[in-house]
């Protein structure tokens, strides 16, 4: 929809020049300026995305032009390109916040690419690391050059594990009632390895049932510290399926928005895989891919009778061989078996895929209006068996819990799941997936399509334990994939959308801030104002949300409502609905709460910028709307024709009552107000807020509208703006939805494939129609 | 000023009362420097008519109990359901199946003329409940849950989804495919799955979640071997109020 544009600030006309056609080319819109005033003068008018910032120019130099810009548009994303480095300059950009630090000369493929990931890195970015040492790739996920096999005897076997549970925690897989869990190894003899599946998957010792992830002191900011607990373990057994889904919730939890705890334990663990020689008979593994893995594990053993071959995955493995083993080089026959006892096998599983797993996105996009869903899904039970028993569902949710002395607690995870009946529920009472049937098909979804196009792998990997699991005999994705087969046409490949995100151990820490003012706007809202105590602007573009914590009670998404145009802080209006809400209400001047974020995309300000804007805000959809529209009158020259509408249920529930007057009174907005019904003291409009739609005259090809409202509303919205002619390009909405964790991690504000704390919950109606859930 | 918190006790075993007091002593210091306890008949029998909080134990059975809970409702702030029996009938209605005098026969003989009762009910029936502590008896925990939720102005966040969420996150194998049948995947949970966990099965003592597919459930029950009288009986032992087995 939107077209990046970068500012290129560099004295150099050569470099400047070079730059702006090199990216021209690559689609951006590209702006220069030849001194940092020229600069900062083109960003008091206009929003950039990406700013190529040279250190040395005459007059203002890049650092304070950096500084200048991050106070007046913070989340502008700077990157350094100066031929002359120096350890103070690297240091203070570095304060500053700026994506990279380039020397020149540069590549023209070099820059494209900081520029894409700085553009794709939008929303979160931690402050402070500790601790955990993160890096990247995960030295458990590497490929070592040269993939070597080798013999190990079972005694052999038997003393490495026994030598291993020295030094760490053994898991592997111990049978019980006839079935197969993971569960703790004291000795050699308890391990099974050759086994069908396990009830749960291994992934519980990466992501456990309940973990902390906070401890704190209620009332002493200082006291709020991550918490990662982790040991060292060895997990013994692991089929390659689950090899397979350990890698996906790799990608999840690593590649974006990277989970400290995760990353710990995932640094922690060594994996040994086992090939699955007797699968189990609701396993479909070979249509999905994984009944063999290449890679993931440590090591890899295959039964071969007289021994296990067993394969080297990572130096970690190649060196755990070398300390505590004695292995041998396989003679011909020995790899001739291990091919054969993988075919025998291959041979056994009785389920397949119709269709090539592949071809899972396109055939579901064209199957949601299936009447399968509606019907396979009247006898669910909602027990959320399923996702519970998923290696691949790896969804939580967040509580507080404190200590009966009220004065210390933990915010901790635990599981939680898509098929269960509250999982889209906001604190105002709305459930986005209240029906068996979209939850049913939202999980399907997610196995077969969305964890696909977000992850670039099939969020099944095809072990069966749904199928097991499923009292009803309905959570099999096959079946539901193979029901849908049939409708099958083109094919479809994986579109890969990660973000690359510095590494960072507070992803869950919220950062104090001081509470300077509150003011009551009806006796259900008051409006907060926060300054953060670090002294740092919160940074955030209008439309975009923070997640408050009151720590001991919990945490909650609310929107930012004042515009980063305005001082140092920040304020946000809230509507008394749940705990936290409720508790933020309790709160008086001076009292500290906790910020994450900002979090989302917020509103495109370059799309809006040189255009006519046209307002509609209903209720508390107010809250905020209200940060643009201070935005948009703090920078009026950069917009055209500005209309604001506002519909409110009755006069009392009016919210900002000062604010209203002056508006009615400033020549530079039109201003139309409503409320549904009227009392004896209203002698404004009645009626609802589309009844002032009508009133206004805009024009389709060069007017934005930017609505914010309740999800009834937005409907009936669109339907008048689309009597005005404005393209679906032209309408932007703001959703509410519940963003839990603000990292696109926890899957409750999910809507379709879209995490809404990420992507969202700005969007065009252009990119609704693509969501069926939304609207 | 620290609140006031008192129990009562209708139709019971007082097993609720009983169980709270299963604490260990760091909680009970902590318990007693958070709240006072001025009406508690299994630990002290001086007793007070001035409280905030009220934990209604046991359901309700005779006609004299309906206006003594109603004075109760109007004298505390916060009224809070204890047990199976407050919450949600609990066994007490298996009775409500015969007729009344019947149930006076069978139970106290030829001296039934001497007693009164009308169906079981739980205490919901009668007055309006703020919050509930469910199961037969009560995890501690919850309880503890409560009053601190309470203490802190919070509400407290108790399961609206089955047993069978806690069961797979205990790790447990399921009691189906241990050749038994369970009320599991529509129970409430909150019990972190305690009795599958120790080997036995559910049977809905914290009642059923708020939107159970019965019909699911009993149509699971048959195949793993039920008939319909057994699938009755399996929702009654603690259901019966909640009309699922009609």
């Amino acid at each position: 929809m939107q077209r990046h544009s970068v500012l290129i600030v560099d004295d150099e006309p050569i470099v400047r020049e070079s730059i702006r056609d090199w990216l021209k080319d690559a689609g951006y819109q590209v702006a220069t300026a030849e001194s940092g005033e020229e600069a900062l003068e083109m960003v008091e008018k206009q929003d950039f995305s990406v700013m190529v910032l040279d250190i040395r120019l005459p007059g203002k130099t890049g650092v304070e032009v950096l500084r200048e810009v991050k106070a007046q548009r913070p989340w502008i994303k700077s990157i350094i390109l100066t031929a002359y480095p120096s350890a103070e300059t690297t240091e203070e950009v570095t304060r500053l916040g700026v994506v990279d630090y380039l020397v020149k000369p540069v590549a023209p493929d070099d820059l494209e690419r900081v520029i894409r990931e700085a553009l794709e890195s939008a929303g979160f970015e931690p402050t402070v690391t500790t601790k955990v040492e993160v890096r990247p790739k995960l030295p458990a996920v590497e490929v070592v050059e040269v993939k070597k096999a080798f013999v190990i005897t079972k005694t052999s076997l038997k003393s490495m594990v026994e030598s291993l549970a020295k030094a760490m925690e053994i898991v592997g897989v111990k049978s019980r009632h006839g079935k197969y869990v993971y569960d703790r190894i004291t000795s050699f003899d308890e391990l099974c390895l050759d086994y069908d599946v396990t009830v749960i998957s291994p992934i519980k010792y990466l992501l456990p049932a309940k973990e902390p992830l906070l401890r704190f002191k209620i009332g002493d900011w200082s006291k709020v510290e991550p918490v990662i607990e982790t040991i060292p373990r060895v997990i013994i057994g692991v089929h390659p399926y689950d090899i397979k889904a350990i890698e996906l919730v790799d990608e999840a939890f690593i590649a974006t928005n990277p989970d400290p705890n995760y990353i710990a334990r995932r640094q922690n663990t060594i994996i040994i895989g086992v090939d699955c020689l007797n699968p189990s008979p609701k396993s479909f593994a070979p249509s999905m891919g994984t009944h063999l893995t290449e890679m993931g594990f440590d090591l890899l053993l295959t039964d071969i009778d007289t021994g296990y071959m067993v394969t080297v995955g990572t130096e970690k493995g190649a060196d755990l061989l070398a300390k505590y083993a004695q292995v041998r080089e396989p003679t011909g026959d020995e790899i001739a078996k291990q091919k054969r006892v993988r075919d025998e096998a291959l041979a056994k599983y009785k389920l397949s895929l119709d269709a090539p797993k592949e071809r899972l996105p396109r055939l579901l996009e064209e199957s949601y209006d299936d009447p399968y869903w509606e019907s396979k899904s009247k006898t669910c039970l909602s027990c959320g068996s399923c996702v519970m028993v998923c290696p691949t569902c790896f969804c939580f949710d967040v509580d507080d819990d404190v200590a009966l002395s009220l004065k210390e607690g933990e915010r901790f995870r635990h599981w939680d799941g898509c098929m269960l009946v509250d999982f889209a529920k906001v604190a105002t009472g709305e459930n986005f997936r209240y029906d068996k049937a979209s939850r049913f098909r939202h999980r399907i979804y997610r196995k077969g399509k969305y964890i696909l196009e977000r992850y670039g792998r099939v969020g099944c990997v095809g072990c069966g334990r749904c199928a097991i699991a499923c009292l009803a005999e309905i959570a099999s994705p096959l079946e539901a994939f193979n029901a849908i087969a049939e409708s099958a046409r083109a094919k479809e490949g994986a579109k890969r959308i990660t973000r690359v995100v510095k590494p960072g151990t507070e992803l869950y820490t919220p950062q104090p801030a001081e509470l300077i003012n509150v003011t009551e706007l009806t006796p259900r809202e008051k409006v907060f104002e926060f300054r953060l105590k670090d002294g740092k602007n919160l940074g955030q573009r209008p439309g975009q949300f923070v997640e408050v914590s009151i720590m001991g009670i919990g945490e909650a998404p609310v929107s930012v409502s004042s515009s980063p145009t305005r001082n140092g802080t920040f304020q946000l209006a809230v509507r008394n609905v749940g705990n936290v809400t409720g508790a933020l209400h309790a709160l008086d001047k001076g009292a500290t709460v906790g910020i994450r974020g900002p979090f989302g995309n917020g509103f495109p300000l370059e799309t809006l910028e040189g255009k006519d804007v046209l307002l509609i805000a209903g209720g508390i959809g107010l809250f905020p709307l209200r940060s643009l529209v201070q935005y948009v009158l703090d920078r009026r020259s950069s917009f055209g024709k500005v209309i604001l509408l506002f519909g409110a249920k009755s006069p009392a529930e009016r919210l900002f009552l000062d604010e209203l007057a002056a508006l009615s009174k400033n020549p530079e907005i039109e201003f139309h107000e409503t409320v549904d019904k009227g009392d004896e003291s209203w002698k404004g409009n009645v009626g609802v807020i589309t009844t002032l739609i009508p009133k206004v005259q805009i024009d389709p090809k060069k007017t934005m509208a930017v609505v914010v409202g309740p999800p009834i509303m937005y409907r009936f919205v669109i339907i008048e703006l689309k009597k005005k002619g404005l393209p679906d390009e032209n309408i932007i909405m703001s959703l509410e939805r519940r963003m839990k964790c603000g990292v696109g991690k926890c899957g409750h504000c999910q809507i379709n494939g879209v995490y809404v704390c990420q992507e969202g919950p700005v969007f065009t109606l252009a990119q609704l129609r693509n969501l069926r859930e939304a609207v | 000023m620290k609140p006031k918190v008192a129990f009562f006790d209708f139709t019971s075993c007082e097993g609720c009362q009983l169980d709270a007091l299963n604490l260990d002593g760091e909680e009970v210091i902590a318990l007693i420097s958070a709240v006072d306890i001025v009406n508690f008949r299994e630990v002290k029998t001086k007793r007070e008519d001035n409280y905030d909080i009220a934990f209604i134990e046991g359901s309700i059975s005779r006609e004299s109990e309906i206006p003594r809970l109603q004075k109760i409702r109007s004298q505390a702030k916060v009224l809070i359901a204890l047990g199976a029996c407050a919450c949600i009938g609990g066994i007490n209605c298996l009775k409500n199946h015969l007729p009344m005098e019947e149930a006076l026969r069978i139970v106290y003989g030829k001296d039934a003329k001497y007693y009164d009762t009308i169906p079981a009910r739980p205490i919901n029936a009668v007055v309006p409940v703020d919050y509930y502590v469910r199961g037969c008896p009560p995890v501690t925990a919850e309880l503890l849950k409560v009053v601190k939720a309470l203490l802190l102005g919070k509400k407290p966040d108790i399961p609206n989804y089955p047993v069978c969420v806690e069961c797979k996150m205990a790790g447990n194998i399921c009691v189906f495919e241990r050749g038994m049948t369970c009320l599991g995947p529509v129970a409430r949970a909150g019990c972190s799955a305690i009795c599958v966990t120790s080997g036995r099965r559910c049977w809905g003592c914290r009642g059923l979640v708020d939107d159970p597919n019965i019909d699911s459930e009993k149509d699971i029950l048959k195949k793993y071997g039920l008939t319909v009288e057994q699938v009755v009986e399996k929702f009654k032992i603690y259901n019966t109020y909640a009309e699922v087995t009609k």
